[in-house]
């Protein structure tokens, strides 16, 4: 039962729904009877100790447990009104609607240009005058575009940590998703380059429904218009950041954001 | 890209990943039936000439019936006097690669020249042993061939004993030198201990390779009718037999040669699956 | 080390013996690390050994024959005439038409394993695939000879030639009676003899790619093929590429898996079905019986070019793999 989840259960405006979902590492329930809402071009965060369930929760939205057997969702998860736990679903549609980007850079081994144009081929076919605005408007987006446009051609590895992350939040938008999923983004990076990928997550909400896993408590405060508190597989609350940080209802939420523990 | 409309791409994408990956399914038929089903046959083959009379008879000749007593008794000699040759000097370099000359010119010679020696051609060394002990030996014999197979062996002995001191952590040896032990000593007991399990697979690995070489033996042992552990005579080997039998016309060789062959396989795969074993508690402990 | 233990307190009970045993201790330690250096050199000599010897007995052959060695096809030893080329031709071809199977069939079961095969199986079939690998070759040698062969000559021999009878380049590639026998079945053998070996190497580099790379590229909504064509194989390259040529070092001096089933035939023939030999197939059948220091020694200079050639393979595998390492910018 939630008894501290405020919201408005209609899907009105919300992008993504999630009701009552269950997830499980084989016999392991990980989460339990989990409910929240997207809103369409906010950013959410969700927080909570280490073990609580928050990146399980973000890979269900995109459905990356899939890729491993003894992994299983049950219950709703609405996009669009559409249950994206359905078994006959297509993932890689899905994937293209819904973006994650990972705790670690991971860019691809090609090309700065051809990591973005990789996966723009996937779904268009542009000539190459297309295909280089389409690179430039991406790298513009993801705040990379100055410090690499005299370096396409070189390999997407010889860039700094905060730089290919950077390149890797230009790929994800470059294949224009409608959900951006971030799982501890900054959380491998130097405090200067975690200050710039925060930047991003603001400019980019408004044309982006986006969803962010942090343990850093401040971080969520600093980015997200909504919050999600999580412990042990449950949802504890889940509201407007700003109340969840200055009066939260549950005690668990107002230990951890006190930092009673962590 | 507007919500839910499939970009025109898909399809072709679809089915591009169905064929490929039908492809990586047939070929994982092919090859591992392929494979298996000459395992089949070998056992097949091998175990209808299975007798005691394989054990305890000598090698036959042609035309009548026997056993293959002294190749069995031959190979097991060659291999173990290579191993016992071949691995202390295999593990001895090792140890200088991984402990006293880790950044010395020496090591990465030494280290360059062990790849070239591992992926040499085993006949090529055959033809090395010949030119150095049977020449001027005057004759073939057993202690050619156990040459022969040391000089296998010591690569893979190197190689496996400088892998497996590497992983053991610097710490355990600052442990041992703060108690003011020497080095040899801190090699000694602490780093082969460390890394035990590593060194014997090792060893293991280098035996179940030699165990099935012909190659090398082929002018350096030769081969031998009768019944002999001399070292300085020819020996006959397992290998060799199956080869001269194989090649042929008499049904009674041919028969042995396939019951050689399975007794080959069945040690090389008792000793790999030994060695995995061993390994893999190692790692445990 | 002993100084620095004594002089810290010779009052000490005990210093006296202590540092007598540190002086002792001192002496096997040195020992013992002359011995490890010791061993060290021996196995540069081995390798200066085999290559000294090698030259030394095929300086005969070569003062002999000179650079005409290499070209020459007569091989006679009642004319005491030798030439290499065939078995250098048959050595190159086979090895080559033996990788150009085992690759790509040792690939796609890598693919398969890493990415399509139910997780219970995968443990079981790996093993599996290692412990072939280390099959003797003599194992694969008799097969070829007792079962495979036959069975090309019988059926596949006969369909192929049936089929390529009249199609312009490629009858004669398939030209001449099935001997069963021949340059193709060695090929054939060969390539079963590399297979698990490319095999296990390749699932091996797969296996390593992080997972996390892996899901950046299905994130983006890739297929797992084109997961595993942009992102696992690139990634995998160098070790992929080290493996095939450990495998192509392997089939070029491999002789028990071909001798049984190459023909023996000092002849270099356009149809693959045509017996031929090897430089190991050579050496192996001949040398015993080689009579005459010239006949021994052509058979040791084929050694020595054999030797050579394995070692030009790792030795651009071995650039290769730098290159490449260097390029990837790691």
């Amino acid at each position: 039962m939630n008894t501290a989840v405020n919201f408005n259960q209609s899907a009105a405006n919300s992008k993504v729904l999630v009701r009552g979902l269950d997830f499980y590492y084989g016999a392991t329930r990980a989460l339990k009877d989990v409910s929240l809402s997207l809103y369409d071009g906010e950013v959410t965060a969700f927080i909570g100790p280490s073990g609580c369930g928050k990146s399980t929760l973000l890979r269900v939205l995109n459905r990356m447990y899939d890729l491993y057997p003894g992994q299983r969702a049950e219950g709703e998860v609405l996009l669009d009104g559409e249950n994206i736990l359905a078994p006959d679903l297509d993932l890689n549609l899905l994937r293209s609607r819904v973006g994650m980007v990972f705790q670690k850079p991971t860019p691809f081994p090609m090309t700065i240009y051809e990591n973005i144009a990789f996966g723009v081929r996937l779904y268009e076919k542009l000539s190459k005058s297309e295909m280089d605005q389409r690179v430039e408007s991406a790298l513009r987006r993801a705040a990379l575009w100055t410090e690499v446009k005299d370096k396409l051609k070189a390999s997407g590895l010889s860039l700094s940590g905060g730089q290919q992350q950077r390149l890797c939040i230009a790929r994800t938008v470059a294949i224009k998703p409608e959900v951006i999923l971030l799982d501890e983004p900054a959380s491998a990076l130097d405090p200067i380059s975690t200050a710039k990928i925060e930047e991003l997550i603001d400019e980019l909400s408004g044309d982006y429904t986006i969803a962010i896993v942090t343990h850093n408590m401040q971080q969520a405060a600093r980015v997200s218009r909504y919050t999600a508190f999580m412990y042990l597989g449950e949802m504890v609350e889940f509201d407007e950041t700003d109340r969840i940080f200055t009066s939260p209802r549950d005690k668990r939420a107002q230990d951890y954001v006190t930092g009673r523990f962590g | 890209m507007a919500a839910g409309t499939i970009s025109p791409f898909y399809p072709a994408r679809r089915l591009r990943n169905k064929i490929w990956m039908s492809l990586s399914v047939v070929a994982a038929a092919i090859g591992l039936i392929g494979l298996f089903m000459i395992i089949v046959v070998l056992f097949w083959q091998g175990f209808s000439g299975l007798s005691p009379a394989v054990f305890t008879q000598m090698t036959p000749p042609p035309g009548s019936s026997g056993g293959l007593l002294n190749a069995i008794v031959g190979s097991l000699i060659l291999t173990v006097v290579g191993v016992l040759v071949g691995a202390p000097l295999g593990l001895l370099a090792g140890t200088y690669l991984a402990e006293y000359g880790r950044h010395t010119r020496l090591a990465s010679v030494v280290r360059f020249i062990n790849d070239i020696l591992l992926s040499a051609p085993s006949i090529v060394i055959g033809l090395f042993i010949y030119e150095v002990v049977v020449v001027p030996m005057g004759h073939f014999s057993a202690i050619a061939g156990c040459l022969a197979l040391a000089v296998l062996v010591v690569p893979v002995v190197l190689r496996t004993t400088e892998d497996m001191l590497n992983l053991v952590p610097n710490t355990l040896r600052e442990a041992g030198a703060a108690l003011g032990m020497p080095r040899s000593l801190v090699i000694r007991r602490i780093s082969y201990r460390a890394a035990k399990a590593g060194l014997v697979t090792g060893v293991l690995l280098a035996v179940a390779r030699i165990s099935g070489e012909t190659a090398p033996l082929l002018f350096t042992a030769l081969n031998n009718q009768f019944w002999s552990t001399s070292l300085t005579q020819p020996i006959s080997s397992l290998p060799v037999v199956i080869f001269q039998f194989a090649l042929s016309p008499y049904k009674e060789w041919q028969q042995l040669a396939w019951t050689g062959a399975l007794i080959i396989t069945l040690a090389v795969l008792a000793l790999s699956i030994f060695a995995r074993a061993l390994a893999a508690r190692g790692a445990h402990q | 080390m002993a100084e620095i233990a004594i002089r810290g307190g010779t009052t000490h009970p005990h210093s006296v013996a202590r540092a007598a045993r540190i002086r002792r201790l001192a002496l096997s330690d040195a020992f013992f690390r002359r011995l490890t250096q010791a061993a060290a050199i021996i196995v540069l000599l081995i390798l200066g050994g085999v290559i000294l010897s090698l030259i030394d007995g095929s300086l005969p052959a070569f003062q002999k024959f000179g650079v005409a060695f290499f070209v020459n096809q007569v091989w006679n030893p009642v004319t005491k005439k030798f030439g290499a080329l065939a078995p250098i031709y048959g050595t190159v071809v086979t090895s080559a038409i033996a990788m150009l199977i085992a690759v790509p069939l040792g690939i796609g079961i890598a693919v398969f394993l890493t990415e399509l095969c139910p997780p219970a199986l995968r443990r079981p079939i790996g093993i599996a695939i290692e412990l072939l690998a280390g099959i003797p070759s003599i194992i694969y040698g008799i097969w070829g000879l007792f079962i495979f062969a036959p069975f090309l000559q019988q059926y596949a021999q006969p369909a192929i030639i049936a089929a390529f009878g009249n199609v312009p380049v490629l009858s004669a590639l398939f030209a001449g009676p099935p001997y069963g026998i021949g340059m193709l079945t060695a090929s054939l053998i060969l390539a079963i003899m590399v297979l698990p070996f490319v095999a296990s190497i390749s699932r091996d580099v797969f296996g390593a790619v992080p997972p996390m790379l892996k899901e950046s590229a299905y994130g983006i909504g890739c297929t797992t093929w084109e997961v595993v064509r942009n992102v696992v194989i690139p990634f995998a390259r160098v070790g992929v590429i080290g493996g095939v040529m450990l495998g192509l070092g392997r089939a070029l001096g491999e002789t028990m898996a071909v001798t049984f089933v190459i023909g023996n035939a000092h002849k270099i023939s356009p149809s693959l079905f045509a017996p031929g030999t090897t430089i190991s197939a050579t050496i192996a059948n001949e040398f015993t019986e080689a009579v005459g220091d010239l006949y021994t020694s052509a058979l040791i200079a084929l050694g020595l070019i054999l030797f050579m050639i394995t070692f030009v393979v790792l030795a651009i595998a071995r650039i290769m793999l730098m290159r490449l390492e260097a390029q990837a910018g790691r």
